[in-house]
């Protein structure tokens, strides 16, 4: 019973702290995320540092920590996962998505593949497993789309070309992000792997996107309180067993169900209810848990500081060079002669840049590469370590990037705004001038 | 009509019977000005979005609500998976036509639905509003003043507005 009490002190303690830290964050224009994951490593060094007893914080997972009340704990933040990944692809508008152009789909695809060859090359020569390998190179495929908007909008570029094609780029790297940890965590050959997806895809993509209409009908017979809420939540759950069961990646159901439910109006105006479980609940837990993770003893050997340094390297030009080539190539569907003009290469390295900052997606893939298997559990620790630096990193140098790649618009269109307010002024003074002359 | 008879007659009563004229619904095209949106929402608790005047196929809603959003500078937002689309309508941030604030995914109703159909929708959903759309074509709406008004109209205490 006593064990009880400290789970629920623990979850209490996280969840306060985890929207302070949000809070604190958010007020330096950066990603909330990192407060919430900055508490976790308060919380989870306390134990490592042995301040606090492990008991009192079971939150903390590890050799000599774990426990049934910590696999309690664990769980939750798997539930976490479930539901961020749930309600991001039940935020996508699947029809915007088909309007993406050459550029993106190129640029996307060579960002994807450019960080992932060069993380897989630069860990495997640092002496990792391939697998290992390779999974790392996934965490540095999904770009956070929700600094970059944001820094966007602030620099007024977001309807820019630009600043459209990174946006329909982001939301198809983290859909690519989300499925190459798959090949990073499945087992068995890869023949058996493909088959595998493509019965998954074919059940939880094909099939369900024609049966979801009639499930949601039945559900809303029910006629009772959450009804759809419940049934929706309930067969997620089942995609996520089935994806768990044979790929150990639980998050591939929760993101397919939230995907084809996201056609559906009725799956739209289930997002309030499903961000309150979420984001009251089970997401902050699942940031502060990944916090926790971190011990901070890790950097008493050179490993977890040179593997951050290896990933944020390649994290960062990784990104720049292959989203920027890829929109470089297409000369942005201008034909030959834009290709090796000095607009192109900006455009493109805007492009490059708007794609550097990375957060939850890397996260997820990390928690997922980790309780799958595809990290070892003796190089988790580094992993954790070195993949919280290259996030925080990211964030923090991509809005001064931004600023640079975009100083010209941004000149321009404080150029623009303050001429029109010269005109605007002077209308003004011959309107009044031309009533005064008439009276 | 007494208020038991009168409410019996209501949750009957297909929508096709109080449908609004589509001329008195507040409609704008996918390009119209967001003020031009604003200018209708001082008045009306939402405002229909279809591809034009000419082409009425439903684009999208915008409701009062959602106004908030659209008024909010893009600091104010938060940006998180799962939260975007929801940012993407600030003003500041660049949102400038009807289009770009519309919830696309609208909830409709068949026009034969009854009264009751549409309030049990509207409970499960908790929205004000329905369009009654034939295809992909907006055809009508049903909202809380609506019926709100229709059942004034059944007790005789006054009602139905909108028809006039």
């Amino acid at each position: 019973m006593e064990t009880v009490t400290w789970l629920l002190f623990a979850l209490g303690v996280s969840l306060i702290l985890a929207k302070i830290g949000d809070s604190i964050i958010e007020r330096y224009e950066l990603p909330g995320v990192l407060g919430e994951l900055l508490m976790g490593m308060i919380l989870g060094n306390l134990v490592y540092f042995g301040i606090v007893a492990p008991e009192y914080l079971p939150i903390v997972t590890g050799e000599g920590f774990t426990t049934s009340m910590t696999t309690v704990a664990n769980f939750l933040a798997k539930l976490g996962i479930i539901f961020l990944l749930f309600l991001g692809a039940l935020d996508a508008d699947l029809e915007q998505l088909k309007k993406t152009g050459v550029t993106a789909t190129v640029s996307t695809l060579l960002g994807v593949f450019v960080p992932l060859a060069l993380g897989w090359f630069a860990l495997v020569e640092m002496g990792y497993s391939s697998r290992e390998a390779f999974a790392g190179g996934v965490l540095l495929t999904a770009t956070s789309i929700g600094l970059t908007v944001r820094v966007m909008m602030d620099l007024g570029v977001l309807k820019s070309e630009v600043g459209a094609a990174s946006l329909s780029a982001s939301v198809m790297d983290d859909f690519l992000g989300i499925a190459l940890v798959i090949f990073a965590v499945g087992s068995g050959s890869l023949i058996e792997l493909s088959a595998k997806i493509v019965a998954f895809f074919i059940i939880t993509g094909v099939i369900w996107w024609f049966l979801v209409d009639y499930y949601i009908r039945f559900a809303e017979r029910l006629h009772v309180e959450k009804g759809i809420l419940g049934m929706v939540l309930g067969m997620t759950f089942l995609f996520a067993a089935l994806a768990e069961g044979w790929f150990a990646a639980a998050i591939e159901g929760a993101f397919m169900m939230g995907l084809v439910l996201s056609k559906l109006p009725e799956g739209k105006r289930l997002m309030e209810d499903v961000r309150a479980i979420g984001y009251g609940l089970l997401i902050p837990f699942f940031f502060v848990h990944t916090g926790a993770m971190l011990n901070l003893t890790v950097f008493e050997n050179a490993n977890a500081l040179i593997l951050a340094g290896v990933l944020t390297t390649v994290a960062v030009f990784g990104k720049i060079f292959g989203r920027g080539i890829g929109a470089w190539i297409t000369a942005w569907g201008r034909g030959r002669d834009f290709l090796f003009t000095r607009e192109n290469f900006w455009m493109s390295l805007q492009m490059g840049i708007g794609s550097v900052p990375r957060t939850e997606v890397a996260l997820v893939d990390l928690m997922v590469a980790i309780h799958g298997g595809a990290i070892r559990p003796e190089h988790a620790p580094e992993f954790i370590a070195a993949t919280l630096i290259f996030i925080t990193v990211s964030v923090l140098i991509t809005p001064p990037l931004l600023k640079w790649a975009f100083k010209r618009e941004i000149e321009e269109s404080r150029t623009m705004k303050a001429t029109r307010k010269v005109e605007r002024i002077q209308t003004t003074k011959e309107k009044i001038k031309e009533i005064k002359g008439s009276s | 009509m007494e208020p038991e008879e009168a409410l019996e007659k209501f949750h009957s009563l297909k929508l096709s019977q109080i449908m609004p004229r589509f001329e008195s619904m507040p409609v704008v095209p996918a390009d119209a000005d967001i003020l031009s949106v604003l200018k209708i929402l001082r008045t009306r608790h939402h405002v229909w979005v279809v591809e034009s005047r000419e082409d009425p196929r439903l684009v999208g809603l915008i409701r009062y609500f959602d106004v908030i959003d659209v008024l909010l500078p893009p600091e104010a937002h938060r940006f998180k998976l799962g939260m975007t689309s929801r940012t993407m309508r600030s003003m500041l941030g660049g949102a400038t036509k009807a289009k770009d604030v519309a919830e696309r995914h609208v909830l409709t109703i068949e026009k034969d639905a009854t009264v009751l159909d549409a309030l049990v929708k509207m409970r499960k959903y908790r929205i004000q509003v329905l369009a009654v759309v034939e295809g992909d074509r907006l055809i009508g709406e049903v909202s809380l003043r609506i019926l709100i008004d229709e059942l004034l109209r059944l007790l005789r205490v006054g009602g139905a507005q909108w028809k006039r």
